[in-house]
């Protein structure tokens, strides 16, 4: 029978890394059920255990990813409703493969961060963690639509439930805001999944009608559609559409002005909520972008991308402004993650490779760098119950390891060369500046207020002198809190040095996304000269030199 | 002619009538001071046995229309017909069938803890049973509205049925005057039909029927505006949220689903196969009610504190999603509301009975603080009621997003086909007032899991009848969410064996 079930992971293996979080709490549960009375121990190390393994087959999934192909690996592909096109169909490539392998790594981080924070309800924990992985896994794996938007809206219940009952003092609020926001997103995008479901399907009177919306070598029935821009209804057209689709993203990843749920749900999560908002969930706001608006609708993308970038760079601008006069170190790292999700709307609306990639990466880099601070941020306040940054000052002296720690961190967060932060940031200004070199002048402005605040914080937090009698009786990280932020450092000076190893699986599946939108119908030619005067220069540049 | 009858078409209608003709008889005779067993029946293992002998019945007409829902369509008289047993009458017996037996389950200790444990109780339910099942096979005036009353009588009683309590008076009183009075604007209607068309049957006015005249459409629309009453929708929904809080909560359950199930059938059959040929105008309106009943229905459910009164506004809301698929008008938009009042059942009844559960010594306890805590004092209580609420608001992967999404997808489908920006909005509306929706509905879970308890509070335990409740509904809820495929399909060609009718042959 384990023989079986090994054989069958190794046929179905995204179908094994969505589903082995949620699917495993079977076992306990059973266990519970026959009388059996496990303790909460016994609990957190089965989590860890199960979270260990997800990211081991995560692992494997990167192990065998092809980097030389661009489109779709490793799919699978099954009748759910069949009679409406609604598939389950699940695939990976180069753009969702650091988010699985990121979104695996976090989980068991977190459960060992989280060990002794987590003292009520344990097994309620454990089970919508799990299923706010399963969701978030399948999210981003998933190739059908229908599937795509279940998985969306799966995750948004149980982290409902994790900031309702683990959160802070405003918890409520918080977590209402945060599902309501959301949800009114993700209900326009159905709206639209429906209108460009059934355009494709009276376009291809032929075809049956479907839900995937990406092949494979060999696929059929995918949708393909040239959407028209004009000439339909107003909406059925292009714009209408990505707008349907872009809100939705919009809320999550959150783009300004649709920011404000962040700050509290943030705020009043526990460290491991805090930590799967900012390391996964905003991300899936952004690949939402990258993975369906982009290819289906490039060319209402190329006519909204200006707008989005400005409103991205006053997102840039905005969040490290208020980052700045923040009291609280937590709000301070969440008004941050908007500053840093700024950039990568930015380097994903350039629409040329080193702006994608660049974004890609830093979604990554913002995942564990934004991540390790919120758990670092944790560990202070598990000792202190506090978070103002005016209660602290002088931490390095008792705390020299934490400080450490914090500090690679905040450079990471910042961009400092050496550092992931620093590839990201510079791919996407290097693709940025061929669109509208303008632009990457307001961009990098933000850059330096970025170091501003965290340098800020960082004075504050750490240096000084030791005013506050009770830090000085704080402990230093204990060996389980060591391991934590360790893990978190290594891919962090990983990318930064060698970051080829990530960026050269995204290549080809990156490059393939840019064919496919110009196949449909982008100009993206054009958009990169057009929008950008240094652009028309290189370009008659070049064409000398090509006379010559 | 003597018109030939086919008395087997009745098959699922004749338990049902057996039970209703039989259980107050056997009430009377438990209720002797020397029975059979030589001493009487305690009032419990009466209303017990009662509850059980009416299950029997209730499950033997299920099985009878589960046989026949893939069969062909039977008529029961030849000519005019008076009833059609095809697929979608048997669906939806299927449908009232369903929500009766778990409202039957539901309330064996809900009777005893509100102190009204009376025999009549299962007898007047099984009426109405059969009042329902009469009326979504009716297929022409006469039986229609004869069917309503037999469904509408019974309820005002059963509305009523707490005799002491002040509310539940009031509640059946108010109930029996608005239906009387939605009773009188359809009989009115259907005099006006019959006048200008000369005929009861539906098939035959459809014939007849003329959307230029005047007097024709006056007709139409006072059918309409009366099962516009029975359905609760918006303009006609005020009285829904008084009668709802003030019956017992097991009838309110009984009345939130399989009334709406019985009526929208109604609705259906008289919409798509009577007043055809006066569609566009009368979409129009129902264009309208259905905006404002989601709206106002979501709205209005925001503010209430009491879980019954907020269930009704909430009904009056899922009346306008409801009619998204009717407006839509096509065999896949029928389909779709046919899942969606299965779904809606489940989830509803699921919910009705958690509150059922929760009253004790005499007294509901209905207000939504009540439900605090009860995560830890309750746990599959608080899972059910949870599930319940993600899937009326339509949060994947639940049923309730199922149905939703076949009718926004109907809906969609449609209004591309044709060019009709019209149904475009009536979908946005429609995704839009899910989210408001989330206001109210997230609430109650909110109340369960993130507040504690009053020390004072002890939540009844729920006993086995309630347990398979709850087990039904958490059970239909997650499957009808996760593998809808089978269910879609029969329903697909439910709706196609009644396509003859629908498309206005007289079979």
């Amino acid at each position: 029978m384990i023989e079986g079930t090994l054989a069958w992971i190794n046929s179905h293996l995204l179908t094994a890394v969505i589903f082995l979080p949620i699917v495993s709490l079977l076992v306990p549960m059973l266990l519970e059920l026959f009388g059996w009375r496990l303790s909460a121990t016994t609990w957190k190390l089965f989590a860890l255990i199960v979270s260990g393994v997800g990211f081991g087959l995560a692992l494997e999934v990167w192990d065998r990813f092809d980097a030389s192909v661009g489109s779709m690996q490793m799919v699978e592909r099954g009748g759910w409703i069949p009679d409406y096109g609604i598939h389950y169909y699940v695939g990976v490539d180069g753009i969702s493969l650091f988010l699985v392998v990121l979104t695996a790594f976090l989980l068991p981080v977190i459960f060992v961060a989280s060990w002794n924070e987590i003292t009520k309800r344990v097994k309620q924990y454990i089970f919508f963690m799990m299923a706010l992985q399963s969701g978030m896994l399948g999210a981003f794996l998933s190739l059908n639509l229908f599937l795509f938007y279940v998985f969306w809206e799966v995750m948004l219940i149980p982290m409902y439930f994790v900031i309702g009952i683990w959160g802070g003092p405003r918890k409520l609020y918080a977590t209402v805001k945060f599902f309501i926001y959301t949800m009114v997103g993700s209900l326009l995008m159905l709206v639209g999944i429906l209108v460009l479901v059934y355009l494709h399907y009276q376009q291809f009177p032929g075809d049956p009608i479907t839900f995937d919306y990406i092949g494979f070598a060999g696929a059929s029935g995918i949708i393909d559609t040239p959407i028209p821009t004009e000439g339909q209804p107003w909406w059925q057209n292009q714009v209408w559409l990505f707008l349907l689709f872009g809100v939705s993203f919009a809320i999550k990843v959150p783009l300004v002005p649709f920011h404000t749920w962040l700050p509290d749900a943030h705020v009043e999560a526990p460290t491991a909520g805090s930590v799967m908002l900012a390391g996964v969930l905003l991300k899936l706001g952004t690949y939402g972008f990258i993975r369906y608006s982009l290819p289906l609708f490039p060319i209402a993308t190329i006519q909204l991308a200006p707008w989005i970038m400005w409103l991205a760079i006053i997102g840039i601008i905005y969040g490290a402004l208020v980052a700045m006069v923040q009291s609280d170190v937590k709000k301070l790292v969440a008004y941050s993650s908007v500053s840093h999700l700024g950039f990568v709307i930015l380097g994903l609306f350039a629409l040329n490779l080193q702006g994608l990639e660049g974004a890609v990466l830093q979604m990554v880099n913002h995942g564990i760098s934004t991540g390790a601070l919120f758990l670092l941020i944790g560990m202070l306040y598990e000792r202190r119950h506090v978070r103002e940054i005016s209660e602290f000052g002088g931490l390095a002296r008792v705390m020299p390891v934490f400080t450490v720690f914090f500090l690679i961190t905040t450079m990471s967060s910042i961009g400092l060369p050496a550092l992931n932060g620093f590839v990201g940031e510079f791919l996407i200004l290097l693709g940025t500046f061929a669109v509208s070199p303008i632009k990457v002048v307001f961009a990098i402005s933000g850059v330096v207020l970025s170091a501003v605040y965290m340098l800020w914080m960082v004075r504050r937090v750490f240096f000084g002198p030791l005013v506050h009698d009770a830090n000085r009786k704080l402990l230093d990280l204990s060996l389980r809190e060591k391991l934590v932020a360790t893990a978190m450092v290594v891919p962090m000076i990983w990318i930064g040095i060698y970051p080829a190893t990530f960026l050269r699986p995204m290549d080809r599946s990156v490059s393939a996304l840019l064919r496919k939108m110009e196949t449909r119908g982008a100009d993206l030619a054009a958009y990169q000269r057009v929008e950008s005067g240094a652009g028309k220069k290189s370009a008659k540049v070049s064409r000398t030199v090509a006379d010559e | 002619m003597i018109p030939q009858i086919d008395i087997g078409a009745l098959g699922p209608m004749l338990p049902v009538a057996v039970g209703a003709i039989l259980l107050p008889l056997a009430e009377v005779l438990m209720a002797r001071k020397r029975t059979f067993l030589s001493r009487p029946f305690t009032q419990e293992r009466r209303g017990t046995f009662l509850a059980v002998a009416s299950l029997l019945c209730l499950v033997i007409a299920l099985i009878i229309s589960v046989n026949g829902l893939l069969g062909p369509s039977r008529v029961f008289n030849s000519g005019n017909p008076m009833i059609v047993m095809d697929g979608v009458a048997h669906f939806l017996n299927i449908v009232v069938l369903l929500g009766a037996s778990l409202t039957v389950l539901g309330s064996v200790k809900y009777l005893a803890d509100i102190h009204s444990n009376h025999g009549e109780y299962y007898a007047l339910l099984m009426s109405s049973v059969l009042g329902m099942m009469f009326l979504t096979s009716a297929s022409n005036l006469m039986m229609l509205f004869l069917a309503l009353e037999l469904m509408s009588i019974p309820l005002y009683v059963l509305a009523g049925f707490r005799r002491s309590s002040l509310r539940s008076n009031e509640s059946a009183l108010k109930y029996f005057l608005i239906g009387s009075f939605a009773s009188g604007i359809l009989l009115y209607g259907m005099a006006i039909l019959y006048g200008m068309t000369g005929s009861i049957s539906l098939a035959e006015i459809g014939k007849r029927f003329d959307p230029e005249s005047a007097p024709h459409l006056l007709g139409a629309a006072l059918v309409v505006v009366g099962l516009g009453f029975k359905i609760s929708s918006v303009p006609f929904h005020q009285w829904a949220p008084d009668v709802y809080e003030g019956a017992p909560t097991s009838v309110t359950g009984f009345m939130a689903t399989t009334v709406k199930v019985a009526a929208f059938g109604a609705l259906m059959r008289v919409l798509a196969v009577a007043l055809e040929p006066a569609a566009e105008l009368l979409y129009g309106a129902l264009w309208v009610m259905a905006v404002l009943s989601m709206t106002l229905g979501n709205v209005m459910a925001i503010i209430q504190q009491n879980i019954k009164r907020m269930l009704a506004y909430s009904s009056i809301a899922h009346v306008g999603y409801l009619l998204v698929g009717v407006i839509v008008g096509t065999l896949d938009g029928y389909a779709a509301v046919l899942f969606y009042l299965l779904v809606y059942t489940f989830m509803t009844i699921g919910a009705f009975t958690v509150v059922a559960i929760l009253a004790k010594g005499g007294e509901d306890r209905d207000r939504v603080e009540d439900l605090a805590g009860l995560s830890q004092s309750r746990p599959l209580m608080a899972v059910v009621m949870t599930l319940c609420m993600f899937a009326l608001a339509g949060i994947p992967p639940t049923a309730g997003f199922m149905g939703k999404f076949h009718l926004f997808r109907a809906a969609i489908e449609r209004g591309i086909e044709i060019g009709d920006t019209s149904l475009f909005w009536l979908a946005i509306i429609g995704v839009l007032n899910s989210a408001i929706s989330l206001a109210y509905y997230l609430r109650v879970p909110l109340v369960m899991y993130f507040r504690d308890a009053p020390p004072t509070s002890d939540p009844d335990v729920p006993g086995f009848f309630e347990r398979v409740v709850l087990l039904t509904c958490l059970a239909a809820v997650v499957l009808l969410g996760i593998v809808p495929d089978d269910i879609f399909n029969v329903l697909s060609q439910t709706a196609a064996s009644a396509q003859h009718l629908l498309l206005l042959q007289s079979p």
